[in-house]
C-alpha cells in the first residue's frame, strides 16, 4: 500500500516547513549575498566556491529542518499509527516505503527551491549566470538527502516514544538540525579530516551538493594541502548511513507505542 | 468478535489499577458500557486498540491476540487520535482511510452530507468544533464495514438531532458495539443491547438494558446478587426487583454508591 502521495501533501501544506525551510533559509542565503559576500574575490572560480559553499550548507540545515518536521509529526501520529498496524492494510513497511517516497520528493522541492533562490541572488549580487554544472547529481543528491534526514528523524523520534516518552521527543527533534548546523558550517571553517568528512552523512552530503553545484571536487584541510574528495566514498558514505537508517526505522515501527500527547508538558 | 479475560491494566507511578480483572465477551452483541469519568472505560477501549499494554489477562479480536495482531481490518473506533495518521484535510483523511480499511470514499462523504458536515471537507481535523470532531470520528468508526466498533462517548457534545440520527445509525449497523457513556438518560434508546456496569476498573455484567428499571444497588455481598461490586467502601451487590437503590434512579453509578456508602 503506497501512502507517498499523502504523505507528499501532509509535507508540502506544512507552513512550518516552508517558513523555515525555505523563507528562513532564503533570507540567509540573502545574507550570503549581498551582506558577507564583501571581501569575495572577483574571479569566476572564487565567486562559483563562495556561492556553493553558501547553497551547500543552507540545503543541509533546510532539508535538518524536514527532519524536525517529521520528527513532530511521530508525537502527534503515534496512536495512529500503534493502531492502523493492527487494524488496517497498512503495514510498517508499506508506511516506511510512503516515507521514503514522500521525503525524498519533499527533499527535492525543498532543493529546487533553494537552488532557484541562491542563483537568482547570487547571480544579481555578482552579475552573472549561476547555474549547476550537474542537475541530474543534485537530483540524485536531494532525494537521497530527503531520504537520510527523514530516517534519521524517525529513528530518533521512534526511539524516544518507545523508549523514553514525549518530553525527550521534543529534544531530539533538534539533534538533526543541530547536527547538521555544527558539521555543515564546520566544513567551511573548519580543517575536517577526509576520514571524518567521508563517515559523516552530514559532510557526505554537503560535500556532494558542491560537487554537484559547483562541478569541482569539494576539498578538506583547507591551510595546508587542499585534498579532493572522491563522489563515491561521499555517495557510498551516505547511502550506508541511510539503508542503516531505514532499517532501524522499520525495527522502531514494528514496536510502536502510542503515546498521549499531554506528555509533552507546557513548562 | 472480542474475548477479554481478566484484564488489568495498571499504569506506570499509579498507584492503584485502572482496570481491575476485566472479563468481556461481546459475539454478535451491541453493549452499552455505563459508567462515571475516571471508571476506566476509555482505558477498556484502548486496551482493545492496542494503545494500552495490559499488566495482565488478554485481549483477544477473532481469536488474535492484540498484542500481535496485524492487519485486521474489521475494527473500528471514534477515538479522534485514531485519524490523526496525517494532517491532511478531513476529505483527504476519508479517502485515506477508505483505502486502508478497504472501504469505498463516498461511503463516508454520504454520512457527512446526511449529518449536514459537508463543510468539515476542507478543513483539517485540528479546525473542527469539539462536537464536529466527535462526529466525525463516530461516522469514520462506522464506515467501511467494520465488524467491531468501539465507541467512547459518540454522544458528547453532540446536539440533539444528531444524535437522534447516530442512534439510528448505531441500532442498524451489523456490527458488534461497545459503546461507552456515562449517561444514563441515553439508555432508553438501546433497550435492546447489552448492559455493562464500569466501576473503578470493574465491570459489572452483562445485564440487559431492558431490565435496568428492575436492577438495583445494594450494600453489602448479598446471596442473591447478580453481581458484586468490589470498593474502597466495601462490597455492594446488583440485584433484580429489591434492593437498597434502582441503579436508574442515580444520574451516575458513582453517585449511586456514594448514596449508599
Amino acid at each position: 500500500m503506497n501512502l507517498t502521495r499523502w504523505y507528499a501533501k501532509a509535507m508540502l501544506t506544512n507552513g512550518s516547513l516552508w517558513f523555515w525551510a525555505v523563507a528562513f533559509m532564503a533570507m540567509w542565503l540573502g545574507i550570503g549575498a549581498f551582506l558577507e559576500s564583501q571581501g569575495v574575490g572577483t574571479t569566476r572560480s572564487a565567486i562559483v566556491a563562495y556561492t556553493t559553499s553558501w547553497y551547500a550548507v543552507i540545503v543541509l540545515i533546510a532539508l535538518s529542518l524536514l527532519a524536525a518536521v517529521i520528527s513532530g509529526s511521530y508525537a502527534y501520529g503515534s496512536s495512529a499509527l500503534a493502531y492502523a498496524f493492527r487494524y488496517s492494510r497498512l503495514t510498517p513497511a508499506g508506511y516506511l516505503a510512503s516515507l521514503v517516497g514522500g521525503s525524498a520528493l519533499v527533499g527535492l522541492v525543498l532543493n529546487v527551491v533553494l537552488l532557484g533562490a541562491t542563483a537568482g541572488m547570487f547571480g544579481l549580487r555578482f552579475s552573472t549566470t549561476l547555474l549547476p554544472a550537474d542537475p541530474i547529481a543534485l537530483v540524485g543528491v536531494s532525494l537521497l538527502g530527503g531520504v537520510f534526514f527523514m530516517a534519521l528523524s524517525s529513528t530518533l523520534a521512534l526511539l524516544a516514544i518507545n523508549h523514553l516518552g514525549l518530553r525527550s521527543g521534543d529534544f531530539v527533534g533538534y539533534v538533526p538540525l543541530v547536527l547538521a548546523f555544527v558539521l555543515g558550517n564546520g566544513q567551511v571553517y573548519v580543517a575536517f579530516p577526509r576520514w571524518f568528512v567521508y563517515g559523516s552523512p552530514f559532510n557526505d552530503l554537503t560535500s556532494l551538493l558542491y560537487q554537484g553545484f559547483s562541478g569541482n571536487s569539494a576539498t578538506v584541510e583547507l591551510g595546508t594541502a587542499a585534498v579532493s574528495l572522491g563522489w563515491v566514498p561521499l555517495l557510498l558514505g551516505m547511502l550506508v548511513w541511510t539503508a542503516a537508517l531505514v532499517g532501524c526505522t522499520l525495527v522502531l515501527l514494528r514496536r510502536i507505542r502510542s503515546r498521549n500527547l499531554e506528555e509533552r508538558r507546557q513548562i | 468478535m472480542l474475548d477479554v479475560r481478566g484484564l488489568k491494566v495498571t499504569f506506570a507511578g499509579a498507584t492503584t489499577p485502572a482496570l481491575r480483572g476485566i472479563d468481556l465477551r461481546l459475539d454478535q452483541a451491541k453493549m452499552v458500557v455505563v459508567g462515571a469519568n475516571g471508571s476506566g472505560k476509555t482505558t477498556l477501549i484502548r486496551a482493545v486498540l492496542g494503545l494500552v499494554p495490559p499488566t495482565a489477562g488478554s485481549i483477544a479480536v477473532d481469536g488474535k491476540d492484540v498484542r500481535t495482531i496485524r492487519g485486521a481490518a474489521g475494527l473500528s473506533t471514534n477515538l479522534a487520535e485514531i485519524y490523526r495518521l496525517m494532517s491532511l484535510p478531513v476529505r483527504d483523511l476519508v479517502r485515506l482511510f477508505a483505502l486502508l480499511k478497504g472501504g469505498e470514499p463516498a461511503e463516508m462523504e454520504g454520512h457527512l452530507r446526511a449529518f449536514e458536515l459537508d463543510p468539515v471537507l476542507g478543513k483539517r481535523l485540528y479546525e473542527l468544533s469539539t462536537g464536529q470532531q466527535k462526529l466525525v470520528g463516530d461516522l469514520f468508526a462506522v464506515c467501511f464495514g467494520p465488524r467491531l466498533v468501539l465507541l467512547d462517548e459518540p454522544f458528547d457534545n453532540v446536539d440533539f438531532a444528531r444524535r437522534r440520527r447516530l442512534v439510528g445509525l448505531l441500532r442498524a449497523l451489523p456490527a458488534d458495539i461497545l459503546l461507552n457513556t456515562h449517561e444514563l438518560e441515553l439508555l432508553g434508546s438501546f433497550a435492546d443491547w447489552q448492559l455493562g456496569l464500569m466501576f473503578e476498573g470493574q465491570l459489572l455484567g452483562p445485564f440487559s438494558v431492558a431490565e435496568l428499571d428492575r436492577l438495583y444497588l445494594t450494600r453489602g455481598d448479598v446471596p442473591e446478587a447478580l453481581a458484586v461490586l468490589r470498593t474502597s467502601v466495601g462490597p455492594f451487590s446488583v440485584t433484580r426487583d429489591a434492593g437498597d437503590r434502582p441503579v436508574k434512579s442515580a444520574t451516575s453509578l458513582t453517585a449511586l454508591v456514594e448514596s449508599l456508602a
